[in-house]
């Protein structure tokens, strides 16, 4: 490998190659993981009973029972729910850092973390948005984090067009308000439940899983994956810059807004479903920029399937790593993902993008 | 296609920088913008290509507004190579070449078999063939000035901008470079830093100073002592060689008066 060969499989067959062996692992991630639990089922049962409801095949007996309900709406819409989040969350990193323009940030950076908490903070010991019943908590989080999504490109625009350093800086002065409030509110409130459901809920959970919640994740999840690679070439433009971008006949300015928006309503969406998971939107996109380079165009789709992946098997770990309790999946992905993230970087020479 | 800018007028931070510049780049030549450092060569090239908006006056392509143009068409007829081609992110020195492409794609376009031929011929041309899948960052300012110009003739523009578009490079690069752009055969506006490349390459030179132009003309009429002395503040003498090349030799002791 000579110097400076970006990624250990580069080319185009290799990355097309890489998309379909992703996927198949998606696929397969999906069909293992399901037989994985904290209460033994076998195996064939499992697929019984997806095969009953899928096909209506088999035994009307795999149609009913608590194994039915244990394999039909316990595991399935986790798994599911697991993978959409991975593939929101892996694709609004790759996003976020070109939008900023830095490939430290992640899907939660210019505020959307902080927005996110203080709607949960908000809706736990203040009880506002009862309205919105059991979903509460994610939709005041879903709101929070898109409003201040909206605050951000709104401030950084102020005084002259925004750029990715006006935006950062935004994101930061935003943030700093809403951790603020929150804790105001935490420390006023002075109750204890609600201070853990909070802290609970800041570590993110799959179990809230319903297949209602899938499909309005999985909807927006797929839809602003493929709207992202079909940006691709604008993405690239990003990481140049505002000024080579006009040589070169782009104008970034709306785009970046645009981006920003829907990316805040992905990872919105997924902050509504399972609260607050580290780590995926940063380490997927750096893995897979070191194996197949820059280009948007490979990394979208490349990050979708294995953020994917990665957080099904997270979700699995955390059913069955401590027995009779779960593991909270932010915990989890921090702790896989950090060790691997420091293996690849000392292993390889990846010198973040900054040069080498 | 022509460039002309009329009574261009720019501010940086508050400060005019250019007064009021009138340039005009007629078809396939090779106009080139000397001046001392801060002249205002830079930000009158960023004017053309679009990175700065004049305070007033205008640019004009072929007779039409710059203003009136479209990003992506004024990037089909302009093409840029800058200084500072510093990325944060590793791109391979095809995803860069082929970012020339950009302006001649919708929305939904896919990179064709065409586009790929165009990066590989342009990549051929500045003699970078094979760094084609080398990432970008890892190249030498020389290297990576190659690579952007590559970028630029991938845009087959009928117009290139050029700002120092010899430095970090050596002096068989700097010469490559220029015979490359002069071969070229297309409109080039270029802010040039060496006196000798300018009166080597250029078919007519504007000179400034403090944001105006203080003299144009051909290498052989306007590069005289006298008139570097004026602008550059040295002592210089200028000889035309046996085979008709102007040189520009410099003396120790700039600014002292004689």
């Amino acid at each position: 490998m000579g110097r400076g060969k970006e990624g250990l499989f580069r080319g185009t067959p290799a990355w097309v190659a890489a998309l379909i062996l992703l996927g198949a692992a998606l696929v397969l991630s999906l069909l293992g993981a399901v037989t994985i639990g904290s209460t033994e089922i076998p195996f064939r049962d499992v697929y019984r009973v997806i095969g009953y409801k899928l096909f209506r095949v088999g035994d009307w007996a795999y149609g009913s029972g608590n194994l039915y309900r244990a394999v039909w709406y316990l595991r399935l819409p986790r798994l599911l729910l697991a993978a959409g989040i991975g593939m929101a969350l892996a694709v609004c990193g790759v996003v976020m850092q070109a939008i900023v323009k830095n490939p430290l940030a992640d899907p939660y950076v210019l505020g959307i973390s902080s927005g996110a908490s203080l709607g949960a903070t908000v809706a736990i010991l203040l009880g506002v948005g009862a309205v919105f019943g059991e979903n509460a908590v994610g939709i005041m989080a879903f709101i929070g984090a898109f409003t201040v999504s909206v605050l951000v490109v709104g401030l950084a625009n102020v005084g002259g067009r925004a750029n990715s350093v006006k935006l950062l800086l935004a994101g930061m002065a935003v943030s700093s308000v809403c951790g603020a409030f929150s804790n105001f509110i935490v420390y006023i409130a002075q109750d204890r439940e609600g201070m853990q459901t909070v802290t609970y809920w800041m570590m993110g959970s799959m179990a809230g899983a319903t297949w209602e919640r899938d499909g309005a994740v999985l909807l927006v999840a797929v839809l602003g994956i493929l709207f992202f690679w079909t940006q691709y070439r604008n993405l690239n433009l990003m990481l140049l810059g505002d000024e080579s971008a006009i040589t070169l006949g782009t104008d970034l300015h709306r785009w970046r807004q645009l981006y920003l928006l829907a990316a805040a309503a992905m990872v919105g969406f997924a902050v509504y479903a399972a609260g607050m998971i580290g780590f995926v939107g940063l380490i997927i996109p750096h893995v897979m920029r070191m194996l197949f380079g820059t280009d948007h165009k490979k990394l979208i789709p490349l990050c979708a399937l294995a953020g994917g992946v990665f957080l099904v098997w997270a979700d699995v770990a955390c059913r069955v790593m401590i027995k009779g309790t779960e593991l909270p999946i932010g915990i989890l992905t921090a702790m896989i993902g950090a060790p691997c993230f420091i293996y690849l970087m000392a292993r390889k020479k990846y010198g973040f993008g900054g040069g080498t | 296609m022509r460039i002309e800018t009329k009574a261009l007028q720019a501010l940086l931070g508050g400060n005019r920088i250019l007064k009021g510049i009138d340039l005009e780049a007629g078809e396939r030549e090779l106009i080139g913008v000397i001046g001392p450092n801060g002249s205002g060569k830079s930000t009158l090239l960023k004017c053309i290509y679009r990175v700065l908006k004049p305070a007033a006056g205008a640019v004009y392509l072929d007779g039409r507004p710059l203003d009136d143009y479209p990003y992506k068409e004024s990037a089909r007829n302009v093409a840029v190579v800058a200084q500072h081609n510093y990325y944060n992110f590793d791109f391979s020195v095809t995803d860069v070449v082929l970012m020339g492409r950009a302006p001649h794609k919708r929305a939904l376009d896919r990179d064709t078999a065409e586009d790929f031929r165009i990066v590989r011929e342009s990549l051929g041309r500045v003699g970078m063939s094979a760094f084609a899948e080398r990432s970008f960052s890892t190249l030498s300012g020389g290297e990576q000035q190659r690579v952007i110009l590559a970028r630029a003739l991938a845009q087959r523009t009928p117009c290139l901008i050029l700002d120092e578009p010899t430095n970090h490079l050596d002096i068989q690069y700097q010469l490559q470079l220029m015979d490359l752009v002069r071969g070229l055969n297309r409109t080039v506006i270029a802010a040039v830093h060496d006196l000798n490349i300018a009166a080597m390459y250029c078919d007519w030179l504007y000179a400034m100073k403090d944001g105006v132009v203080v003299g144009q003309g051909s290498p052989k009429e306007l590069l005289t002592p006298a008139f570097l002395r004026q602008v550059y503040e040295v002592d210089a003498n200028v000889i035309t060689d046996d085979k008709g090349y102007l040189h520009i030799l410099f003396h120790p002791g700039a600014g002292e008066t004689k």
